[in-house]
């Protein structure tokens, strides 16, 4: 991993057009501006690992006879 | 197509069951062609099969007949990515998780799929700020009370 010292007010620029600022630093928290493409996605590191994270327990094996429970219901 | 599934043997997909997430599903970035094979005539649920992989299957749900009150935003981006439009509504369905009693399976509200049906592309939306959760029971008075209810 690369590891840079910034301070606030300084940037880091990633791939010409993604570019992050050191807005703010209080304590254990620092607030981060970034500025990309719409079309780049961005989340929360934590966010997107319990996405990753459900994704995986819900694709694991089914026994799908248990989903026989599930014949008679119908969309409301 | 034919496409084999662990669950249901070999299958025979038309194109119009195939969909595709372009970015991948969270956890399962090599992974965007899946076959979408409704459960049965007008029912809530349906499963995503992967075309490749027979062991990758997801078991998804209609989230509105469940959470009358879900709703989210359909970010401007989401919509031009996908090339949403007022005549051409998507679908919404979210991943079940099926723990070992069935009927305490839930429903990731955070991370619902929305699909384009007219080009068949796909997404995996996470939304920022929301009031929901990865699991929301689906049937939290039992499911055979939801039966019984469903019957009258």
């Amino acid at each position: 991993m690369l590891a840079l010292t910034r301070k606030i007010g300084e940037k880091i620029i990633i791939n010409d057009n993604i570019s992050i600022t050191i807005v703010d630093i209080k304590g254990d928290n620092i607030r981060l501006g970034i500025e990309a493409p719409r079309d780049i996605k961005i989340y929360r590191g934590e966010l997107y690992d319990s996405i990753v994270s459900e994704n995986r327990q819900s694709a694991s094996p089914v026994d799908f006879a248990k989903l026989d429970l599930l014949k008679e219901i119908k969309k409301k | 197509m034919q496409i084999k599934s662990a669950r249901f043997g070999t299958l025979d997909i038309d194109e119009s069951q195939i969909i595709c997430f372009q970015n991948g599903l969270p956890g399962f970035n090599g992974k965007k062609t899946f076959a979408f094979i409704a459960y049965g005539e007008n029912s809530p649920f349906a499963f995503l099969q992967d075309v490749e992989e027979p062991n990758l299957t997801f078991v998804v749900a209609e989230p509105f007949s469940f959470f009358q009150d879900y709703s989210f935003k359909l970010e401007d981006e989401v919509v031009a990515e996908l090339g949403l439009s007022d005549d051409n509504p998507p679908g919404i369905f979210n991943i079940v998780r099926i723990p070992e009693k069935t009927g305490e399976m839930t429903a990731n509200l955070l991370a619902p799929i929305v699909i384009n049906w007219q080009t068949r592309n796909a997404m995996q939306l996470i939304l920022e700020k929301s009031p929901y959760t990865v699991r929301h029971q689906i049937f939290p008075q039992g499911i055979s009370e939801q039966k019984t209810k469903g019957g009258k």
